[in-house]
């Protein structure tokens, strides 16, 4: 019986192992003691969440530690799982000092700094529809705005000798847009006339252009039943997933329509502007363009916002995270940040000079700075809304329009189950 | 009552030694056809993937697909291990993996020896619990984990990552189902020789598993590597974040940078390719017949 | 529960030579033996999982538990609402039509996913086959492949608008089919990437079984003439049986539970005709800052993942003794 031999040359081999559990034990022994936050408020921490932007704030960051002497720590964090992380920090006292967040939230609300003196310095003639203000306390300042438009493949628009407006002042109407469309799919043999984005944000724009009012709260702080030209838009949207004008996939089934429009054979996209700076670098098989958004007859998009710049409470790292969100703003700054990150402006009357080499990205920021202008107002009441939702301490965590129009294309249900569906989801949230 | 030889034998199924029967050479064209059938199919979404990554952007989706890309480049690679940390993100997934898989492989070896070989009620009842560790989707109980993480002062740091992931159903079951197959009489035997019965683990039992250690040093190894959600939630110094928050930020809330994620995603593959082919090799070659005969 | 391999004796035609002593009686006898003697060595083996298990598992269970009797939404209190949440997911349709699918997605993926994984394992351990060490890393590969990039890869094999397959199938003179918004092609679809992608975890479970199997059983066998099937039926299938078994409930577990693939695929389309379990709860809780009633939800799941196992373990001890 020799089990003593192949025992131990079984633990000879496996000595490796008793290393790593001293190791381990080493690592689990240097526990959590470095505290990011407020080391003599030198450094501050700065999250965001972008997938492009980070240039513009690098530089800034560079230049505030230059003039105050203080260090921004910029942390980029991922879009998924963002707002959760954040829910935990702020159960962990680890909020960081600022951060440009997608969406305000009752957990940490209280813990926000009041941005009042950059919000209301009228040398940053920042637009105060846009600023999160509560009690005279200003709570968030948008980083950037984004509205929803619309892309054309102008290769396929040239190739099948069809004109498209160019100046958002003498717009087309959706009818006019479609047959146009039409044309160019049928002269050209492309497959699809448009693809439009899978989200809340960019429906409410087509109810707008439609004249209807869409999904807006009521005096009484529920969601009311919207008028007749919403489901009527509706009702139009469903029959374009006709898997001629539009694929069906988009809606139903979580198709990527940027991919879709990528491939060349999409007459048109409906999207945003966040798209210009992605088309430049990864289209290359045609031309494409910005197009001015249809109107029917109201001239339309959704204005959302970029990120909201908050600066959180955190003891000695408070001041000078304050300063650093001034800082940001400052309009010679803010300019510099625009140009470099693509964004469009929430400071009125400024001149920013895109570093784009592509001239339809150039052509495209300049369409949706007039569309911006000639919007109706109706076009940013979305994120008004959920402002409103947020400062009463209740929120929208979930859009149930996007689930419930996928079961009304997809026929499941009918226009009238799924506008009284979405009025309930939202009310739902609200309670 | 023969428990171990030290002479090498054949392992099980490579019977290629002996002289070819008639039948062989029919049974070798087929194997093998049958084989790389499944290679293809399995491997043409996967080539696509490796060879997507060397594609332009403007390659990605255009139509028709193509299978090779006309204008290769490596500016996805490029741009992905320049987009973040690399260097350092990497370092502390490793640490972490490492980590994670030692002590997984410990306490699931001991675990699962004893739910195999002492059969007390309570024994038997702690197998269901181990069990439904599984059963609850991992975002109910994000929130709860994260406070109790918290109250014991393991925020930020990466043992938050390590520890709760060391318990796992799969690594567990494993042993035990191993540990089912080793015969009794090898255990017995070592009592009688006056052996303890941690010591009859560790020194006899322990060893023999050594195939079991490996396959789940592979998984244990994949599954850190690749998680996400709790790593982000619980790690708060970027100088601590793993490999796959940073490739996270690759996906944006509007838009995804395809041709870097897709080159991120190779880079992150190679070292769990590696450690695989690694520790596979061993598993292939173990000479693990010794003292399982009854 | 079996506590060796059984040998292979029951195999017709094939005689396989036991060890010295019969085994059955001397296996009882430990057994009896076993049952009590034994507290402080299983205690000590089992102990760090155990802490584990209550400081990682019980503890935030239990508090979801408590979410689950509450109108909880993730902030703030958590008033007290019985079993109203429990009630009205037994009364919610879409719960028993996710729960329906979950099933028909599992039962498909499961059997597919184990047959595979079993094929490519003896595959990579027989002698038979050439040109291992490719198949090796092939087979194991897809495995790695985050469920994101699965999406767009499968995406651009099965897009209804511009995959791959669609191209062929037009090419040759087919009409398109509707692998997206057609909800059971649009099933299929997921559950062959579910086993693309599944396959390797399981092959390298049967890969260490496998290998385990001792040789001088089919040394035996083939004195005695037996041909290949009847080798693998009656030896390898009986010897990895105490695996077949894990893999199959792994995978019964893992498949109930699948949400990132399927999201990353078809978003549970067309509409809500694939939402599979968790999607469900992740839907109609957590995205809606229900977090009450998404818990009592996952604890239905749980329950439902429970009894399953049970089934399961007792099945699996009836057939052994």
């Amino acid at each position: 019986m020799n089990i003593s031999i192949t025992a131990g040359r079984g633990l000879r081999r496996w000595r490796w192992l008793s290393l790593g559990v001293a190791m381990t034990v080493a690592l689990t022994a240097c526990g959590s003691d470095t505290d990011s936050g407020g080391s003599g408020a030198k450094k501050i921490t700065f999250w965001l969440s972008t997938s492009a932007q980070l240039q513009g704030y690098n530089d800034l960051a560079k230049e505030f530690e230059a003039k105050e002497g203080v260090k921004v720590e910029i942390v980029n964090v991922p879009y998924d799982g963002y707002q959760e992380k954040l829910r935990q920090s702020a159960q962990a006292n680890s909020l960081p000092d600022v951060a440009s967040v997608p969406q305000l939230e009752t957990l940490w609300i209280n813990q926000l700094q009041d941005l009042s003196a950059t919000a209301n310095n009228d040398t940053n003639k920042i637009r105060k529809d846009l600023v999160t203000e509560q009690d005279g306390k200003v709570l968030a300042i948008p980083s950037d705005l984004t509205a929803a438009g619309l892309f054309i493949n102008k290769s396929l628009f040239d190739k099948a000798k069809v004109t498209y407006p160019t100046d958002p002042a003498q717009t087309w109407t959706w009818d006019e847009f479609l047959a146009a469309a039409t044309k160019v799919r049928t002269a050209t043999g492309a497959k699809y006339d448009l693809v439009y984005d899978n989200s809340p944000a960019r429906i409410r724009a087509f109810i707008y252009t439609h004249g209807g009012k869409g999904f807006q709260l009521g005096s009484d702080g529920k969601y009311a039943t919207p008028d007749a030209a919403t489901v009527q838009a509706l009702t139009k949207f469903k029959s374009m997933n006709d898997d001629k004008v539009m694929p069906k996939s988009v809606w139903t089934s979580g198709a990527d329509p940027n991919a879709l429009f990528k491939s060349g054979q999409v007459v048109a996209y409906y999207s945003g502007v966040w798209q210009v700076a992605d088309f430049a670098e990864s289209i290359t098989n045609f031309e494409w363009a910005s197009a001015p958004t249809p109107a029917q007859p109201v001239h339309a998009t959704d204005i959302n916002l970029g990120g909201k710049v908050v600066a959180f409470n955190n003891g000695d790292a408070a001041a000078p995270a304050k300063k650093w969100v001034d800082f940001i703003f400052q309009r010679d700054n803010y300019t510099k940040l625009a140009a470099a990150n693509g964004y469009l402006p929430v400071e009125s009357g400024l001149t920013v000079t895109y570093p784009f080499k592509k001239q339809a990205a150039l052509d495209a920021f300049a369409l949706y700075t007039k569309e911006i202008e000639l919007a109706d107002p109706i076009s940013s009441s979305g994120q008004a809304a959920q402002t409103t939702l947020i400062l009463d301490g209740k929120a929208i965590q979930k859009d149930p329009t996007k689930d419930e129009m996928a079961k009304f294309v997809n026929g499941e249900q009918d226009v009238q189950k799924t506008v009284d569906n979405i009025v309930n989801g939202l009310n739902e949230q609200l309670s | 009552m023969a428990l171990t030889t030290s002479t090498p034998r054949p392992p099980a199924l490579r019977r290629g030694k002996r002289p070819a029967a008639p039948g062989e050479l029919s049974k070798k064209v087929w194997a093998t056809a049958v084989m790389w059938l499944l290679v293809v199919v399995y491997g043409f979404p996967v080539l696509w993937f490796l060879l997507s990554s060397f594609k332009p952007a403007g390659e990605l989706f255009s139509y028709p697909l193509t299978l090779l890309p006309k204008n290769p480049t490596i500016e996805g690679f490029t741009q992905a291990w320049t987009s973040f940390d690399f260097a350092q993100y990497f370092l502390n997934t490793l640490i972490v993996a490492v980590a994670a898989t030692v002590l997984t492989i410990v306490v699931s070896a001991a675990c699962g020896y004893a739910l195999a070989k002492y059969h007390s009620w309570w024994v038997k009842a702690f197998m269901i619990c181990v069990l439904a560790t599984t059963m609850l989707p991992a975002e109910v109980i994000l929130s709860p984990l994260f406070l109790v993480v918290r109250d014991l002062g393991l925020y930020n740091s990466l043992s938050a990552v390590v520890v709760p992931a060391v318990i796992t159903a799969t690594g567990t079951f494993m042993f035990r189902q191993f540990f089912l197959t080793v015969p009794n009489d090898l255990l017995e035997a070592a009592r009688i020789d006056g052996s303890g019965e941690l010591s009859t683990f560790i020194r006899i039992m322990l060893p023999l598993s050594r195939p079991i250690m490996l396959t789940l040093a592979i998984f244990s190894f994949q599954w850190r590597w690749n998680d996400y959600i709790w790593p982000l939630v619980v790690l708060n110094d970027p100088n601590k974040f793993t490999l796959q928050i940073g490739v996270a930020t690759i996906v944006g809330a509007d838009n995804v940078n395809w041709s870097v994620l897709l080159g991120a995603s190779v880079l992150s593959m190679i070292p769990l390719v590696a450690i695989y082919l690694l520790l596979q090799k061993y598993v292939m070659n173990a000479d693990i017949n010794a003292g399982l005969k009854d | 529960m079996v506590d060796s391999i059984h040998p292979p004796a029951e195999a017709p035609g094939i005689d396989v030579r036991r060890g010295p002593e019969p085994m059955r009686p001397r296996q009882r006898g430990w057994r009896l033996r076993g049952r009590n003697r034994y507290v402080g060595a299983p205690l000590v083996l089992i102990s760090i999982n155990l802490l584990l298990f209550v400081t990682f598992f019980v503890w935030p269970a239990v508090t979801g538990l408590i979410y689950s009797f509450t109108s909880y939404t993730g902030v703030g209190t958590a008033p007290y609402v019985g079993l109203d949440n429990y009630q009205r997911l037994l009364q919610d349709e879409a719960f028993y039509a996710a729960l329906i699918r979950t099933l028909i997605f599992t039962a498909c993926a499961v059997p597919l996913t184990v047959l595979l994984s079993l094929g490519t394992a003896v595959l990579l351990v027989t002698s038979y086959t050439k040109g291992k060490s490719l198949a090796r890393v092939v087979f194991f590969l897809p495995w790695l492949i985050s469920p994101i990039i699965a999406g767009v890869i499968w995406r651009w094999m099965f897009g209804e608008n511009f995959g791959l397959v669609n191209y062929l199938i037009v090419s040759l003179g087919g009409e398109e089919v509707p692998w997206q918004s057609n909800a059971n092609l649009s099933l299929i679809v997921v559950i062959v990437a579910a086993a693309w992608s599944y396959t390797a975890f399981n092959m390298l479970l049967f890969v260490a079984a496998l290998k385990n199997v001792p040789t001088v059983y089919y040394e035996a066998a083939s004195l005695d003439g037996a041909g290949s099937w009847a080798k693998f039926r009656n030896i390898t299938l009986p010897a990895i049986a105490p695996t077949t078994f894990i893999v199959v409930l792994l995978s019964v577990l893992h498949f109930m539970k699948e949400y990132a693939l399927i999201r990353a695929l078809n978003e549970g389309g067309p509409g809500t005709a694939n939402n599979l379990l968790v999607q469900y709860i992740f839907k109609m809780g957590f995205e809606r800052a229900q977090v009450g009633y998404a818990s009592a939800a996952s604890f239905v799941l749980m329950l439902i993942l429970m009894i399953v196992a049970v089934v399961q373990l007792r099945m699996n001890r009836r057939k052994e003794s």
